[in-house]
């Protein structure tokens, strides 16, 4: 029995390769597993899984930046995210005080500038700071003084803030007294009139400036026990990341990275359990026959009459459920599925003389129904998993649209609720909505492609006529 | 005898929908209680201000007046009982429709009885799903013809690898991105509600804004199902042709355009109904999500509001209707089987 079952395997192994897009599937599906498994190469915020939610996390990113490749398309480059380093460091004494002068560069090669550049530092004990920005052109503008007493403290010299006034007086140096006159101070894009090349027409930042923009960093340590650690000069650029960033700075590509290996989770755990349900359910329920089928089909028809997604949606509403109750509660309702077809499957195995042959040979029940009928109905319990994977995927996805999802993890579906909540699709911020809807489709896929192809071998006259 | 048949499958799908309910009433029995309770206080408390204000009562009478209100109010919805007699109330409340008072949502009228906010929203609901459902079906066994009649075929490949391509696509992504291309950055359609504001008088006008309104959602509910229609009245069309009589047909000359259309389609039509109308009822669950993204007022978009709005009684009441519908659609379905398929009624199946 068992020599013949692996090579009834091995047999569906090979039917299965010819169906090319059964292979397809199936090396997507490795894909899928690759990626669950390189998490943490693939991540380039590693702490992505347990700090989705902590907006600390994310300070050093931008806000809604489009991701990188969009600049392969367009001609008017956008600025890239990125921290730089400080280039030189030097420490003299003047006096009691202790002073550290950093220089950072920034490489400017795009078309529209960054959104902000923040100066991201710590500061130990009796310290103040000041930053001066020179522009390719030695023209340079200084930035406010940021000061700590005692203790430890983050310090965030942003650039963008305040800039207007700065720049309007730059600017008016070489613009048009026309041009000074028509514009408000309060009005122009200061960063694009910061990154923009000297000439009358500045304050319309019509040509950027490219160059090497440097940022001087002057720290003045009064008392003997200050520090400056951890100097870095953010750039928060138009573009970022593979996917962008959302309106909360989170990188896309992270969370979707994240979220594999839960929507794996969710469609493998919850088909696997609910179809093996329903199988067993319906070899019993078609063995037996009788009163037993009779009443088996009651509980399931039952089942049958409540509409999944509305009684799902309550249960999230009511229990607030986590991610592992969310499953436990689909496979309640998802096990009816293959019940009727493997029921009738049974009733038509049952009627072999072999079983027959088995009974009077005085096999229990449980032996002919675990050994002669159920394995049987393998190859079709596999096609029906596979094609039940992307359901619960996507179930899933719509109760945590409605905001239902497990906080404590990344799931695809709440990163599109995060997105449809803050008003992504009326904004046409694409590149939050379409990745994570994509993902889910692929998955969807992935697992269609594998099922319907053992769909194809099980059912041979669907081939052709 | 047909009649005997329907009148015994509606009486079955009632019963269903009881036991259902019954089911739903023991499930949600605690948080249903609990709002009903804070729901009685809060009216208690109202009343008291009210009797307050008409009559200089003393302290200790308000106090006593107040207990003996909230005793009798308590009497009244049953809540003083055991615990299976308080679902079985629940129960014969949810089946006559006494749905309760919402705590938050009101109907468009200012009500806040329960029935009255999901009832207005029904005929809404039926109309954008039975449109989409309409042409979805028509769409689906007309492309699922064409498949089977060349099936192997170049046609027939493609679109089965678009039906998997599309297998685990949500709908309501698509209606997102939709409405990112057709409504902002291309605007020519709404991006969501029923009528424009305000909703044009006038039979026809009325109805060409409505179906402008619905061109959207019913296009993107239709562009992603109808290919798993086809698919499935393909295979079922594909197993029909493999039959004797058909093969005898072809054997007696008729031509192919009639074996497909006459004797196939006929014999297939009750499974290709029986399965498209199924799948379609699992895809109402996802056509709920649909309304509110399309901010289409009807009973989705209430689940909506109620999860956001933690409102209970509403959130019960829709569950209750939604699975009203639901039963009433799977009975249906088998009554539509019932006429399609003669033997259906002898067997007495049900």
């Amino acid at each position: 029995m068992k020599r013949k079952d692996s090579s009834q395997l091995r047999a569906f192994w090979n039917e299965f390769r010819r169906v090319k897009f059964g292979t397809v599937g199936l090396a997507l599906f490795a894909v899928f597993v690759l990626i669950v498994l390189f998490e943490p190469l693939l991540m380039p915020y590693p702490d992505a899984n347990d700090r989705w939610r902590d907006m600390t996390y994310w300070l050093d990113s931008p806000r809604n930046a489009k991701p990188v490749w969009v600049n392969w398309f367009t001609s008017k480059d956008y600025a890239v995210a990125d921290t730089i380093e400080p280039t030189s460091v030097t420490e003299s004494q003047v006096g009691s005080l202790r002073m550290v002068m950093m220089e950072f560069e920034y490489d400017f090669h795009y078309q529209r500038p960054p959104a902000d550049l923040q100066l991201v530092t710590t500061l130990t004990g009796n310290a103040s700071i000041q930053m001066e920005l020179i522009r390719p052109d030695g023209a340079s503008l200084n930035y406010q003084r940021a000061t700590s007493s005692s203790g430890t403290r983050d310090i965030r010299v942003s650039v963008a803030q305040n800039l207007q006034d700065k720049v309007f007086r730059l600017a008016s140096a070489y613009a048009d007294p026309d041009v000074i006159a028509s514009e408000n101070p309060e009005t122009i894009d200061a960063m694009a009139t910061m990154f923009a090349a000297a000439e009358p027409n500045m304050l319309r930042a019509t040509n950027p400036l490219e160059g090497t923009y440097i940022c001087k960093l002057t720290v003045a340590l009064t008392s003997a026990d200050s520090r400056v650690d951890d100097a870095m000069l953010v750039i928060a650029g138009g573009v970022a990341g593979w996917m962008g960033t959302d309106a909360s700075k989170r990188d896309i590509w992270s969370g979707l990275i994240a979220g594999t290996k839960w929507a794996l989770l969710i469609g493998l755990v919850t088909s696997f359990v609910s179809v093996a349900i329903g199988v067993v359910y319906g070899v019993v329920a078609g063995y037996f026959g009788g009163w037993v089928d009779s009443m088996m089909n009651r509980i399931f028809e039952v089942f049958l009459s409540m509409p999944l997604l509305p009684i799902l949606i309550v249960m999230g509403a009511v229990f607030k459920p986590s991610i592992w109750t969310m499953i436990i509660m689909m496979c309640l309702f998802f096990w009816v599925g293959p019940v009727k077809t493997v029921r009738s499957m049974a009733l038509q195995i049952k009627e072999n003389t072999y079983i027959e042959a088995a009974k009077a040979l005085g096999a229990s029940h449980g032996r002919i129904v675990f050994k002669h009928l159920l394995p049987q109905l393998v190859p079709y319990a596999f096609a029906t998993m596979a094609l039940s994977v992307p359901s619960a995927i996507v179930y899933e996805a719509s109760i945590s649209l409605i905001g239902l999802g497990d906080a404590t993890v990344v799931t695809w579906g709440q990163i599109l609720q995060d997105a449809y909540a803050s008003g992504a699709v009326l904004q046409g911020t694409w590149w939050w909505v379409v990745p994570p809807g994509l993902a889910i489709a692929l998955m969807g896929m992935t697992f269609a492609f594998i099922g319907f192809a053992m769909d194809t071998i099980l059912n041979p006259k669907l081939r052709t006529r | 005898m047909y009649w005997r048949y329907a009148v015994r499958r509606i009486l079955y799908a009632v019963v269903m929908f009881a036991v259902v309910i019954f089911i739903f009433s023991a499930l949600f029995n605690t948080v249903a209680e609990t709002t009903q309770l804070a729901q009685i206080t809060e009216q208690v408390n109202a009343e008291v201000r009210g009797v307050q204000q008409a009559s200089q009562m003393q302290a200790e009478d308000i106090q006593e007046w107040r207990e003996s209100r909230r005793t009798q109010l308590i009497q009244q919805y049953h809540l003083d009982e055991p615990i299976v007699s308080r679902i079985f109330w629940r129960t014969l409340n949810t089946l006559t429709m006494n749905l309760g008072q919402s705590t938050r949502i009101r109907s468009s009228a200012g009500e806040n009885d329960v029935w009255l906010i999901i009832k207005e929203r029904i005929p809404r609901t039926l109309v954008l799903f039975m449109t989409a459902v309409a042409v979805d079906v028509l769409l689906g066994v007309w492309l699922g013809l064409r498949k089977a009649r060349k099936a192997g075929g170049l046609m027939d490949r493609t679109t089965s690898i678009i039906t998997m391509v599309l297998y685990g696509l949500p709908s309501w992504w698509l209606g997102m991105l939709m409405i990112m291309i057709f409504a902002f950055t291309i605007s020519i359609f709404p991006s969501g509600a029923m009528h424009s504001t305000p909703a044009p008088t006038g039979g026809f006008a009325y109805f060409v804004d409505l179906l402008y309104h619905m061109a959207l959602p019913v296009l993107a509910l239709v562009v992603l199902r109808f290919w798993g229609r086809a698919y499935i009245t393909r295979n079922i069309v594909l197993g029909t042709l493999q039959e004797d009589f058909i093969m005898s047909a072809r054997a007696r000359g008729i031509s192919e355009r009639k074996v497909l259309y006459g004797h196939t389609l006929r014999s297939s039509a009750p499974p290709i109904v029986t399965m498209s109308l199924l799948a379609l009822l699992a895809s109402f669950g996802g056509a709920l999500i649909f309304e509110g993204i399309f901010s289409w007022p009807g009973m989705g978009n209430l689940y909506w509001v109620a999860v956001q709005q933690n409102d209970i009684p509403v959130l019960m009441g829709n569950l209750a209707l939604t699975t009203g519908l639901y039963i009433a659609g799977l009975a249906l379905l088998d009554l539509i089987y019932g006429l399609l398929d003669p033997r259906v009624k002898v067997g007495g199946k049900a």
